[in-house]
């Protein structure tokens, strides 16, 4: 409705058009480069001579007779396993994500519903929690995980992740359950629930929304830790990042650097999927703490 | 409600942050007054008939497994770790401040100590990209606010990805392009004319690289957030700006800035904590040589394949438990007030 | 049976009285209106009988158990509010059915309720829509519909009307009534509305600051106003309050003198008149001013005058003129005049014959 009352001057809106076009590009360049150079032979991603012939695919035509080869992928996903890191991190994301959303819907509904003054104290301690970087509290975990024999199982790396998660969690819950009347979980009070059923049939239906964009947040962080998982876990455990920082080291000097280009692409594939399909909860996310909190 | 029924409905929440974040920093505070045991030394005397006897001191592997094994903790060592060359370094810096030639000197030889080293890049870190990465967001937004509906779509999709993607794998992304055979190494090589040009062998362009992937990774945050709420500056108070005259800037200036102020204070305050905490670049960057973290000094003592040193490890976390408390600081007075005032 | 007495009932938080000290007995099937300004602490007491908030103090009869400690649901109560708290993922039909499903009424019985009371609030044609496809009137009515369905001993309403529009007020505060007076379930009803309160109550409580003002049938509240708090908020125009001295049965105020009243009081008073008790006259009269401002209501018309800081209104015929700045007169005899304390406000009873 506003739209012809701000029209820009010519100047103006080209200088901010071509902005926005270099930002898209810079934003999307790196991901669709390293896409499309993780079907070349590594003489052609990584060329001495030309970039030119990633493009092409020089290299990889003469290597493989096509100008697309899936070797790193075959490399990657069968020889180096990558499959088997890509079950632990569904394992580990899916669980995360059921337990945090678990915890912090009940948390987040209580500091929501609750008019004492602890709540704000509690609030206060998830945001001195949330600030803690997540390696020194790793430091802290690790003596005690090996004494206790529990260090490497992927059910130790679940719950330290889901602790981590809940101070944002409960905030992000927290200001959705804020968002929804009071008036609404009192009536089934009065109708003959108790809170608990007040808060399952009657709240949690309309809660959906930010339940779903609070789980979009905590699959986000389970599925993008690196400090936690690669030093809690086992070798054999270990989830797709910390199996790519892994196998670094050793491909490169093996000269296999496209089995690593071809496990990041792999791993950064499923985000891609979710950005489309739930860029809108993303942004609402993000927004929603900022914009209540 | 009553104060049963929020316990019971926060207490898995709670006890899950007490057990696995209030507990560990206990931890990590009684594990930095402890060090490493040594290894026990036995001396044996070997004699042989032509040159007499000597005595030759040998490391007792089992003593020293068994004497690990019974106390994990290794010996109390107070704040000797704190002090040491690998963190405070008071004795180094003692001795740099006495005896150094001139201010250039002595900021030399203080990067030299690892701890410091570590804190150098991490400050620069948290107190470039920060601000940085904010105005750049800032404009991306404006920008997008201007172009039709029908492309914002598109738009934000693209703008969201360097922020969502594992921060690992973008900093490799980026490292493998701006590495000298990938495309943007090699075009600088091009552009500057200089073919040995190399991004990982001078610490500058290391940082500025660093930095740029800062800016690079956070900027959508702020994008988003602001692009946000620029959707709900009033409208009305727009208009009255625009018959009172003002101009486009200053419509900006006076109405949208001041409307966005606590937004961005906001994303100020979660950029400045993610920030301070920056690792996975430098892991993915394979920068350590140029540049290293708070973050990534306490890793690289965790990952020692034969010694872990937890107790070095524990005396950086606490230090940066110390930094993330004077980040947070002003914040939590503020809210403190605001509390009190209530 | 469900008389509902509270004695001596407070509610704190940290420092601020909410309710202080609120003592009242509610007849079996009274229609009971809690009046007030906004923070008054009128909803709060509703909700510490409905159990949503904690009693700091005293206690909380209906019929003859002590319910401090009970749960909401086992207060035999039901509820309507203001935003009506519908639930917006059940249909008409199920929101009202769902007080019978959580308590277990025997499912047989549920359609023929739901019918009766989807009948009794005229909402038999919207049975499948969900809230959200209602309007402001029929959001309402489920709400009404939901409260009535499990016959509870007790209903309470929180302002049920404050989101309509006036129109649909008039005709669903006949609605409510009538339900009452079918049902004949003891109501308390908590609004700010002074006319709401005089419409539908058969005893009104003013509450102020958490303190009961007064307590009264409607008739008694405003002809007899306990103070001058109750004597400003209730009425249209609230009464004319005007600061003064009194001496040997005349009161002088700003350009008002009024002989003939009460001889025992003495010093500085309030002195309070309706507006529709007073009479602009051409000569002599009470009070004589110049006309500060002219409404036309319709009815009547409406003159005010200002004196010294206070501006006093006075009714009169509805063909009556005269311009801002014309100086006239005013009846305002003693037998219309109340007379409160000027420093606590309290009302100085009138002696008989006095």
């Amino acid at each position: 409705m506003m739209v012809t009352k701000r029209r820009q001057p010519l100047p103006l809106a080209v200088l901010s058009t071509g902005f926005v076009l270099l930002w898209v590009f810079m934003a999307a360049f790196p991901f669709i480069w390293t896409v499309w150079g993780s079907f070349k032979v590594e003489q052609d991603f990584f060329s001495r001579d030309s970039w030119w012939f990633a493009i092409e695919g020089t290299r990889t035509i003469a290597r493989t007779g096509s100008a697309f080869t899936g070797d790193g992928y075959y490399g990657a996903w069968v020889l180096r396993d990558f499959f088997s890191s890509v079950i632990n991190t569904v394992i580990v994301t899916v669980s995360v994500v059921v337990v945090s959303l678990t915890f912090g819907t009940l948390g987040g509904y209580a500091l929501a519903r609750s008019g004492y003054r602890y709540t704000f104290w509690l609030l206060m301690l998830a945001l001195v929690f949330r600030a803690m970087p997540h390696i020194t509290l790793v430091s802290g975990y690790l003596l005690p995980f090996f004494e206790m024999n529990i260090w490497g199982y992927m059910p130790t790396a679940i719950i330290v992740l889901v602790a981590i998660n809940q101070p944002f969690t409960l905030w992000m819950l927290h200001s959705f359950f804020l968002s929804i009347p009071k008036d609404l979980d009192e009536s089934a009070m009065v109708d003959g629930c108790s809170r608990f059923q007040a808060f399952r049939l009657v709240v949690i239906p309309v809660m959906w929304p930010g339940v779903i964009t609070t789980g979009l947040f905590s699959f986000l962080l389970a599925y993008n830790d690196f400090a936690v998982t690669a030093m809690l876990l086992s070798q054999p455990n270990q989830t797709m990042v910390p199996k790519i920082a892994s196998f670094l080291g050793t491909v490169q000097q093996e000269g296999n650097v496209m089995f690593a280009v071809a496990a990041v692409v792999s791993a950064t594939a499923p985000l891609f999927v979710l950005v489309l399909f739930f860029q809108r909860q993303i942004v609402s996310g993000l927004t929603a703490g900022a914009v209540k909190g | 409600m009553p104060h049963r029924a929020f316990f019971a409905f926060i207490m898995p929440s709670l006890a899950a942050m007490l057990l696995f974040i209030a507990l560990p920093i206990v931890s990590v505070a009684v594990q930095s007054l402890y060090v490493q045991h040594e290894r026990v030394v036995t001396e044996v005397e070997t004699c042989t008939p032509f040159s007499g006897c000597t005595k030759e001191t040998r490391v007792d592997a089992e003593a020293t497994e068994k004497l690990r094994n019974d106390e994990p903790l290794g010996r109390f060592n107070g704040f000797g770790t704190y002090l040491d060359r690998n963190h405070l370094a008071v004795t180094e810096i003692g001795a740099i401040l006495s005896d150094n030639a001139g201010f250039k000197d002595t900021v030399a030889r203080v990067y030299n100590l690892p701890f410091y080293r570590a804190l150098a890049f991490t400050l620069t870190y948290t107190f470039v990209v920060t601000p940085f990465a904010m105005l750049l967001g800032f404009c991306i937004a404006l920008g997008v606010n201007a172009i039709p509906p029908f492309y914002k779509g598109p738009v934000i999709f693209f703008s969201l990805l360097p922020m969502i993607v594992t921060p690992l794998v973008g900093a490799l992304i980026v490292y493998w392009m701006a590495s000298s055979q990938g495309i943007l190494g090699a075009t600088l090589q091009v552009l500057l004319n200089d073919p040995t040009l190399s991004l990982k062998s001078s610490a500058v362009l290391t940082w500025i690289t660093l930095l740029v992937y800062g800016i690079w990774h956070n900027a959508p945050f702020s994008f988003v957030v602001f692009y946000a709420g620029l959707q709900t500056v009033p409208h009305d108070t727009l208009e009255s700006a625009m018959i009172d005259g003002a101009s486009r800037w200053e419509r900006i200036r006076f109405v949208v800035i001041p409307h966005l102020m606590p937004l961005a204070t906001f994303v100020g305050l979660v950029q400045l904590m993610d920030n301070f905490r920056v690792f996975e670049p430098i892991v993915g960057f394979s920068a350590e040589a140029n540049a290293t973290s708070l973050s990534w000094s306490i890793f690289n003592d965790l990952r020692g394949q034969v010694d872990q040193l937890f107790g070095s490890a524990a005396a950086t976390s606490m230090l940066t438990i110390v930094g993330v408390i004077i980040l947070l600081s002003p914040v939590l007075v503020r809210t403190w007030r605001d509390f009190n005032r209530r | 049976m469900a008389e509902i007495r509270l004695k001596n009932v407070s509610k704190r938080w940290h420092n601020f009285v909410g309710v202080d000290n609120f003592n009242l007995d509610i007849a079996d099937q009274e229609f009971l209106v809690l009046l007030g300004p906004s923070g008054c602490g009128k909803t709060t007491t509703m909700r510490m009988i409905a159990g949503l908030e904690d009693i700091s103090e005293g206690e909380i009869w209906l019929g003859d158990r002590m319910v401090n400690r009970l749960e909401p649901k086992d207060r035999d109560i039901s509820m309507v509010f203001q935003s009506y708290g519908l639930y917006p993922n059940m249909t008409v039909y199920e929101n009202i059915r769902f007080p019978l499903r959580v308590r277990k009424v025997p499912k047989a019985l549920h359609h023929e309720k739901v019918m009766q009371a989807a009948r009794m609030v005229e909402l038999t044609d919207f049975l499948e829509r969900r809230p959200a496809a209602l309007s402001g009137g029929q959001r309402q009515r489920v709400a009404l519909g939901r409260a009535i369905v499990r016959q509870p001993s007790v209903f309470l309403m929180d302002e049920p009307l404050s989101n309509l529009d006036a129109k649909l007020r008039v005709s669903t505060r006949a609605q409510i009534k009538n339900l009452q007076h079918t049902l004949k379930v003891t109501t308390i009803y908590v609004t700010h509305d002074q006319i709401e309160a005089m419409t539908l109550a058969d005893r009104v409580v003013v509450m102020n600051k958490g303190v009961i003002q007064q307590v009264g049938t409607p008739t008694e509240i405003y002809d007899n106003p306990a103070n001058t708090f109750v004597a400003s908020f209730i009425g249209s125009p609230a009464m004319n309050l005007v600061s003064g001295d009194i001496e040997n049965g005349t009161f002088r105020g700003p350009g008002i003198t009024i002989p003939g009243l009460q001889t025992d009081v003495k010093g500085s008073v309030t002195l309070g008149f309706r507006a529709e008790d007073a009479s602009l006259i051409s000569e002599g009269g009470e009070l004589g001013a110049a006309i500060y401002s002219m409404e036309l209501l319709g009815e009547a018309t409406m003159a005010s005058f200002r004196l010294g800081d206070q501006l006093v209104s006075i009714k009169s015929g509805k063909e009556y003129r005269a311009e801002i700045g014309d100086v006239v007169h005013a009846a305002i005899p003693a037998s219309i005049c109340h007379l409160f304390d000027a420093r606590t406000g309290v009302r100085i009873a009138r002696i008989p014959g006095g």
